[in-house]
């Protein structure tokens, strides 16, 4: 089972900004292999080059050198295979929220009958069916996340990227969505990719914690983590969560005293 | 708009009317002021005999052709120029020198070229009301939010597709804003447009200058009165088709 094509494969990614004659080096050189169906969380610092490496293997912005991979197949420009959740809501505002997730699948030129099927059973997933004919403007902040995951998921994307999903919601909706998030992963059997700037958050719910170093971007280490599924918030408490959790913050703290390039 | 404020606007007009009425029976002011009974007079008059109509024809013809236009060539090129660099970067100059350009000076060339005519006319409200109208457009093209683009073409939307159903909507609050400065100024040209004289006698503005010629006051503000009344007019018919449109907009006015 080894020798499985990962389902996401980067090889020697690298990235620099040029911004007139000034040159930013986003990511160093990252490689990375993730076998299929796994949760996989990215975290670093602020500033670091996550969300640039997200974007990268979303296709959405061009990279310097190196690969990237989706199931043995090269990517360069967006594509439905790799469903992106964007760090700010990318919600259509003149769209109400059955016809923003109703929107992809006609693009891709699903009828209509299976389309009322898709959107139907996706918004009841993420348990929105009721809000169907609201727009994302009367909708909160973890609502509207929850409509942006429901909208990526329909059009059945192998690969879910989620750039810190629920980074602006409040503690508590926070661990809700968390624990959503697993169900509807569990579900599904995707891979994902799942940046966050929060420890608890990344080790929670995932299968792999991957932790970047300060801008330009190495990957410090890779953790596996195997709580059993479905975990139940009070995994948290565990002696083992925290230790993990504890080392994390280390790799970060490292990192923050090192760069001395904080936001504060 | 607030109750309220609606009628705070029309006690203020009334007051103010009823104040100029008075001034003018008490001869505090020269005869050449004219006064609100004299002008409701000749506006009650001119709309009997019907010349107010063809007048208030012939004029809002030239104005609204020359919006048409400036909405249809403004909107398509503001989202070709906003849209598609290349054409982004032939229009900057031009519209860089252009737009600061008072058009009335252009009035002599035009002349020349098509005479006193209703082209004349058109195309002077065109060029001045053109660049607001293009500027808000492509504005608004360039201020579209990446991510709705991006999202987009995670879905694997074409091109055209994000043209019209994520540029178009996205720019539409700007347009707006952009072609309600335009139509405003088309009936500021509405009067220079008729300065040139008018082949056929007809206009609002032809009308103020035959008024001031024969040193009639009171006709000159009854001309002012329906440019302005057909203007307030058009700008509300063009926030209710906008109120429409944008139904899911925040700011829909
Ligand atoms: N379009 C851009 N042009 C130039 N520099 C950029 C651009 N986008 C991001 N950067 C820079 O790249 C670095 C990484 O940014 P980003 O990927 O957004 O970090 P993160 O998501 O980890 O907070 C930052 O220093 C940022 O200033
Ligand atoms: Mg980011």
């Amino acid at each position: 089972m080894s020798t499985q094509t990962p389902a996401i494969d980067i090889e020697k990614l690298r990235k620099v900004y040029t911004r007139g004659k000034e040159e930013v080096t986003a990511i160093q050189e990252i490689s990375l292999q993730i076998p299929e169906g796994k949760f996989v969380s990215i975290v670093g610092p602020s500033g670091c080059g996550k969300s640039t490496f997200l974007h990268i293997v979303g296709g959405f912005i061009p990279k310097s050198t190196g690969t990237v991979r989706i199931r043995g197949k090269e990517v360069d420009k967006p594509g439905p295979d790799r469903g992106m959740m964007f760090q700010e809501s990318a919600l259509f505002p003149w769209k109400n929220v059955y016809d923003n997730v109703a929107w992809g699948l006609e693009v891709q030129g699903v009828e209509k009958a299976k389309r009322d099927e898709i959107v139907e059973h996706y918004l009841k997933l993420v348990h929105l069916w009721d809000f169907r004919n609201n727009l994302p403007s009367e909708l909160s902040g973890g609502m509207k996340q929850r409509i942006s995951l429901a909208r990526v998921l329909a059009f059945n994307p192998d690969v879910l990227l989620m750039d810190e999903p629920f980074g602006a919601l409040d503690a508590q909706t926070r661990e809700k969505m968390q624990v959503e998030l697993q169900r509807i992963w569990q579900e599904s059997n995707k891979s994902v990719m799942f940046v966050t700037h929060d420890i608890d958050e990344a080790v929670f719910l995932s299968d792999i914690v991957v932790v970047f170093s300060g801008r330009p971007a190495v990957i410090k280490e890779i953790i596996e983590i195997d709580f059993a599924r479905p975990r139940q918030l009070d995994v948290h408490k565990t002696q083992e969560f925290m230790d993990i959790r504890n080392h994390i913050w280390d790799l970060l703290h490292q990192e923050h005293s090192k760069s001395g390039e904080d936001e504060f | 708009m607030d109750k309220r404020l609606h009628k705070i606007a029309l006690i203020e007009v009334v007051v103010l009317l009823v104040l100029w009425q008075l001034l003018a029976m008490l001869q505090w002011i020269p005869e050449y002021l004219s006064s609100p009974a004299v002008i409701g007079k000749e506006l009650l008059a001119m709309v009997m005999s019907g010349d107010l109509f063809s007048n208030a024809a012939a004029s809002l013809y030239r104005s609204l052709l020359g919006f048409l236009l400036v909405a249809v060539v403004g909107i398509v090129l503001g989202i070709a120029a906003g849209y598609f660099k290349p054409i982004g970067v032939f229009f900057t100059p031009i519209v860089d020198v252009l737009n600061p350009v008072p058009k009335i000076a252009l009035l002599p060339i035009l002349m020349v070229w098509f005479g006193i005519s209703d082209t004349t006319r058109v195309l002077l409200i065109f060029l001045t009301a053109f660049f607001p109208c293009f500027i808000a457009t492509q504005d608004g093209v360039h201020g579209v939010k990446q991510v709705y683009v991006w999202a987009a073409q995670n879905m694997g939307a074409s091109r055209i597709q994000i043209l019209w159903k994520i540029i178009l909507p996205a720019a539409l609050p700007k347009i707006f804003d952009g072609l309600r400065v335009s139509l405003g100024l088309t009936f500021v040209m509405l009067f220079s447009s008729e300065m040139i004289g008018s082949s056929n006698g007809l206009g609002l503005g032809f009308m103020i200058l035959t008024a001031d010629m024969a040193g009639r006051t009171d006709l000159m503000f009854v001309s002012i009165f329906v440019i302005a009344l057909l203007g307030f007019l058009f700008d509300r018919i063009l926030l209710a088709v906008r109120a429409r449109l944008l139904w899911w907009s925040e700011n829909r006015g």
